[in-house]
């Protein structure tokens, strides 16, 4: 019978860690050579190059809210009033949204300078951070 | 042929086509018999198409979005002044892009006057280059970029706490002392030092002037001089500013210089060399909204013989996010040498000293609801004092 409790009870609990475990991987297209460090000034709009490459940025709205709570630490409100204010102070135009993972790693993989967010990356993408 | 054998080739004409029609049923019914593996396969292709062709969609292909913001309030004042309703602005921007590095910034304003007449104003039209994040030059008309409010709020009411601006830094057809508008070239950028951020600006362009109405001294405005510099002098002027991050994040410290030969349309002439170098301090961060900006005037005399003229200008502004709630109150002081005529000459270049208390409420966080009320004092030129109660509604979108 003790044979069975310590795996049930692993089994258990390795189960009901599940949620806790939900990963969020920031990935970029091979020219994008950014860090991890960089990743909130991107999303701020505050860096838009890296080296000569451009630097294009997209939300994933199945993960936004996932997103700005782990990475921005910000609330979408606040998150929109910082886009809201580049965009009138600086000409900035806030990150082009996409609907779910498939479509930012298809963007992702095509274009150059892509940044994005998914919830499982494939092999062939590159991943700058996982939270 | 005889009767039999045209019956003979009919029924074997039928024949060949049952059979053809058999056959074909036959394969189609086949096709549709797919293995899993087969329809998995077919199901990814579709879905990479699907994917790639909305990945394709640039935010070009999306169209160009027009944002904006509008306003529209209520006052009353104790000094005869304006009391009612009355429109605000509606302020409409737009920020095309052109390739990776080349940008606009189109902003047109629609305001009624306190005269009840409409205004429309292209408040700025500039193109940029980005260089680089440490560097843009925008070619316009923009934000002339001294101190803080002047470019981090400007036209936008929903952005900023208060209902009213600083009056010495109200727009120049409000009765602003201070060029708010420049139309010239505008350098920008930002760089990482230690954990904040030095942010610069330089900027030149043509030199300003003021507008008497029909020569009467002490009526002047400021014009920024969107044709041409009248006067075939420019203007320039400079922002230094850190940004800090971490345990002071929301912390900004700068220092800002201006300097123009600046004209009236008097008979004769008085021509004034406009300076002046002054320092703010922003905190935005932890709920708290702390704003103080300082100006200090030297200018000198170019064509009456009277020498420089010492002048300041100055307010602090404090504010508490609570819930939706933003408590904020304001003090504004100047100090204005009404010997130098380039105060002198504007109709709102008295000396004065303002009180403001009022309170925000957030109903969205694009749309608020603002009250307040505030004290002028005016210490020279015509002694007096008056109060004012404002109320707005301002939307962003």
């Amino acid at each position: 019978m003790m044979r069975l409790i310590v795996p049930l009870a692993a089994a258990i609990l390795f189960f009901a860690a599940g949620p806790c475990r939900a990963q969020l991987a920031v990935i970029a297209h091979p020219s994008a050579a950014i860090s991890a460090e960089d990743v909130r000034d991107i999303y701020l709009g505050d860096k838009q190059f890296q080296g000569g490459v451009k630097l294009v940025p997209v939300d994933n709205a199945a993960l936004q809210q996932q997103f700005l709570a782990k990475v921005m630490e910000l609330d979408a409100a606040r998150y929109g009033a910082v886009w809201a204010k580049k965009a009138f102070r600086e000409g900035l135009s806030a990150p082009a949204r996409k609907s779910n993972d498939l479509e930012v790693i298809e963007f992702v993989r095509r274009t150059p300078g892509a940044v994005g967010y998914v919830a499982s990356a494939p092999p062939d993408v590159r991943v700058v951070q996982k939270y | 042929m005889s009767k039999h054998q045209v019956g003979v080739t009919a029924c074997a004409a039928n024949a060949v086509r049952l059979a053809a029609l058999l056959g074909g049923f036959a394969a189609s019914f086949g096709a549709y018999a797919l293995t899993d593996a087969e329809r998995i396969d077919r199901l990814e292709q579709q879905v990479s198409q699907l994917s790639a062709g909305t990945a394709e969609r640039s935010a070009a292909d999306e169209g160009l979005p027009l944002h904006g913001f509008m306003d529209v309030d209520a006052r009353a004042a104790n000094n005869g002044g304006l009391k009612g309703f009355g429109l605000g602005n509606v302020d409409f921007y737009l920020v095309p892009t052109v390739g990776e590095r080349i940008k606009g910034l189109i902003e047109l304003n629609f305001e009624v006057s306190d005269a009840g007449e409409l205004d429309t104003d292209v408040e700025r039209m500039q193109i940029g280059y980005v260089f680089s994040d440490a560097w843009t030059v925008w070619a316009g008309r923009y934000h002339s970029p001294w101190g803080y409010w002047n470019t981090a709020y400007h036209h936008g009411a929903q952005l900023q706490t208060s209902i009213t601006r600083p009056r010495f830094l109200e727009f120049e057809d409000r009765g602003g002392i201070i060029p708010a508008h420049s139309v010239g070239l505008w350098g920008t950028g930002a760089v990482r030092a230690g954990s904040g951020r030095i942010t610069y600006d330089l900027y030149t362009g043509n030199s300003q002037r003021i507008d008497l109405d029909a020569g009467a001294p002490g009526s002047g405005v400021l014009d920024p001089n969107l044709g041409s510099s009248t006067n075939h002098n420019a203007m320039a002027g400079f922002n230094l500013g850190y940004l800090f991050s971490g345990t002071s994040d929301g912390l900004k410290l700068g220092v800002h210089g201006y300097t123009a030969k600046i004209d009236d349309d008097a008979v004769p002439v008085d021509s004034t060399q406009v300076r002046f170098l002054g320092g703010y301090g922003v905190y935005l961060g932890n709920d708290w909204e702390i704003l103080a900006e300082y100006y200090r005037f030297n200018n000198q005399d170019l064509s009456g013989g009277s020498g420089t003229h010492p002048s300041w200008a100055g307010y602090a502004q404090i504010g508490k996010l609570i819930g939706r709630w933003t408590p904020y109150a304001r003090f504004e002081k100047t100090i204005l040498d009404q010997s130098d005529a380039y105060f002198a000459q504007q109709a709102s270049g008295q000396s004065y000293d303002r009180s403001v208390a009022g309170i925000r409420y957030d109903l969205d966080p694009r749309a608020a609801l603002k009250l307040e009320a505030n004290r002028t004092r005016l210490t020279d030129r015509q002694l007096s004092s008056f109060n004012e109660l404002r109320m707005q509604f301002a939307i962003r979108f």
